[in-house]
């Protein structure tokens, strides 16, 4: 029974982690530019995540260590120290954005500019963070996040082409404008194949004890949690083709994005994105913070669990207590946090290699796997990804310059 | 054994299975005709720093020197206090006696018991 | 006598008798007894590499493409080689010497 319970909370954790405030607005903007074109790049997407967070899941079960505790053992300390500082750059940015989205969810619903949200909000996410378990956080915010429910009631309500929404899961190019699709497309993949996700994944499979009996729950977490929340970044860009295209409407303001579901949900569906957004950026802003935390812990021997007492793992708490204030400080200068979503999905997909590449040869290793290392088609789909992260990381920044 | 593959990076636990850091570097006896030795393990200080470069290694001293425990050599653990080398590499010791969690409990201490809700380190 | 830290050996270029370049260090094999950690060799190469990562499963179709040509190791005895510089480890012998561990 318990094992049930774990897997449905598991499921809603994927969804909480996958939906936040860049896989909503890429996904919305590919909605509103190109209509249906690009539900191939969320497709693509979810798929490379299923299959990554089942990997990560796998080695924590089998091996009771974290992607960073082996990437720290297997790499030793100098190569670990050049992935620290770009993982942990790009997700700080993440972070920076999440904070950022709960912000503008504020803003929507109280009219109050999200500079004057940013310190409550940091101290709220950090309240969490210092009185919380993992387990609070993590099926609290994730039940939360169900909400984001609303963007595919929105989206069926207004009488979707499923033919034409067919067409795009297969890749076209268009006519014109090649360099900011190619941004877009770019933004999504970087939203969706998120690195600390794996990081935060991988840990939380240790904090929740897991061991060799839950890797077919693993794969069944990892295969339903992702597909839904890839489905729901497919029901924000069906429900923006259908109400913002037509409009002509182009997102460069968060409010613009709120107009999405109005259509089919009247003044309903402008507080439900809000509220969508609130949760899902709080699920995620929590979750970056823990993965920073838990990359600086483990990565250097740290105690850590977010189930302790503050002052049993004092440098992973510190550690999570700076970030969060930091985070904080752009927001507070002003900087607009859609811009900054749209440069760390960039940079995100730019950074993917230092991520994936070393974990190729971790979900190899027979030491920390046995007979639970990867097969073929695991194998297959971790060089594909490759592939398109090396792709990415060419292409992203230019495209960043000229489409963005 | 091989040593990089098997003891250098892994996590260390004392004889209660605390955690008490990483392997950051080994100290190795060398002789002009005598086999060479590993005497110690060592964890924290500037040998983590060094392995990328001197340099940073500096910074990290004189940062050290500064704030914290005020603590800037690594702590030396005899090899022959060595237990097991397995997944992680269990020592004969007791953590808070070798100096490895002095940085954790200077943070404890001086900045999250003083905040409200940090809770308490055990005292020993 | 005199201590050296074993870590920062990793990576160094290890030169023969007569200046020729053998390889990196990659790995140290070790026997730990009772008494103590002795260190019986070093091994040098790029396939010293590989099997530091555990990346055979990986690398061997690569290997066997490429006729085993690029992958190499040296198993160097403790006694061949002579660490008065740290900075520059040397053998006592020529490479030609060398037993080739693969």
């Amino acid at each position: 029974m318990k094992k049930i319970l774990q897997l449905t909370l598991g499921i809603i954790t994927s969804v909480g982690g996958f939906l936040e405030i860049g896989s909503v607005v890429t996904a919305a903007q590919a909605g509103a530019n190109y209509g249906y074109k690009l539900l191939w790049a969320i497709l693509l997407g979810t798929i490379c995540l299923i299959f990554l967070v089942e990997m990560s899941g796998r080695l924590a079960a089998v091996s009771k260590h974290t992607i960073v505790d082996a990437t720290r053992e297997r790499f030793g300390f100098p190569f670990f120290s050049i992935v620290m500082l770009g993982i942990v750059a790009v997700a700080f940015l993440v972070l920076v954005a999440e904070l950022g989205g709960i912000g503008l969810a504020l803003q929507i619903l109280s009219g109050i500019g999200f500079r004057w949200w940013a310190i409550p909000v940091s101290i709220i996410v950090w309240l969490l963070m210092w009185k919380g378990t993992f387990g609070v956080i993590e099926n609290g915010a994730s039940l939360l996040g169900l909400v984001t429910i609303s963007f595919a009631v929105a989206a069926v309500k207004m009488h979707p082409d499923w033919g034409g929404a067919a067409h795009g899961l297969l890749p076209t190019m268009p006519g014109d404008g090649k360099a900011k699709y190619g941004f877009t497309a770019v933004s999504i993949l970087g939203a969706s194949i998120s690195p600390y996700l794996m990081y935060f994944y991988s840990s939380g499979a240790i904090e929740d004890k897991w061991d060799e009996s839950y890797i077919p729950m693993n794969r069944i977490i990892a295969g339903f949690g992702m597909t839904f929340g890839g489905f729901l970044s497919m029901a924000v860009l069906v429900a923006a083709a259908l109400s913002l295209q037509p409009r002509g409407i182009d997102i460069e303001k968060f409010e613009q994005a709120a107009l999405l579901m109005t259509p089919a949900l009247t003044r309903w569906g402008f507080y439900l994105f809000a509220f969508s957004m609130l949760f899902a950026c709080l699920g995620a802003a929590l979750e970056i913070s823990l993965a920073i935390a838990y990359f600086f812990a483990q990565g250097l021997g740290w105690s850590w669990s977010e189930d302790l007492d503050p002052s049993r793992d004092s440098r992973f708490a510190f550690t999570y207590t700076i970030i969060i204030l930091l985070g904080a400080i752009p927001l507070l200068l002003g900087i607009d946090p859609i811009k900054v979503t749209m440069m760390s999905m960039a940079l995100t997909s730019a950074t993917l290699p230092l991520a994936i590449v070393p974990f190729l040869f971790l979900m190899n290793d027979s030491i920390y796997l046995g007979k639970h290392r990867n097969g073929w088609l695991s194998n297959s789909v971790v060089a594909i990804v490759i592939l398109i992260s090396f792709v990415l990381a060419i292409i992203s920044i230019p495209l960043e310059i000229i489409g963005g | 054994m091989k040593l990089v593959r098997d003891v250098l990076d892994k996590k260390l636990t004392d004889r209660e299975d605390c955690e008490m850091g990483r392997v950051s570097g080994l100290v190795m006896q060398v002789g002009e005709r005598s086999q060479p030795r590993i005497t110690h393990i060592l964890v924290g200080g500037k040998t983590l720093w060094m392995r990328i470069h001197p340099w940073i290694a500096r910074v990290a001293a004189r940062l050290s020197r500064m704030w914290g425990p005020k603590r800037d050599e690594p702590v030396r653990i005899p090899w022959s206090r060595v237990e097991s080398v397995g997944k992680d590499v269990k020592l004969d010791v007791k953590a808070r006696d070798t100096g490895a969690l002095d940085w954790e409990l200077w943070v404890a201490k001086h900045i999250i018991e003083r905040i409200p809700g940090g809770g308490k380190q055990e005292e020993e | 006598m005199k201590e050296i830290n074993a870590e920062l050996l990793i990576g160094r270029k290890v030169c023969d008798a007569n200046g020729e370049k053998v390889g990196r260090i990659e790995e140290f094999r070790v026997t730990n007894t009772e008494k103590a950690c002795l260190v019986e060799g070093y091994l040098v190469g790029t396939s010293a590499l590989v099997d530091r990562l555990s990346a055979w499963t990986l690398i061997r179709p690569i290997d066997k493409a490429l006729r085993g040509r690029v992958f190499s190791v040296y198993e160097i005895p403790w006694e061949q080689m002579d660490l008065s510089d740290p900075k520059h480890p040397k053998l006592r012998i020529p490479k030609s010497e060398l037993r080739h561990s693969k």
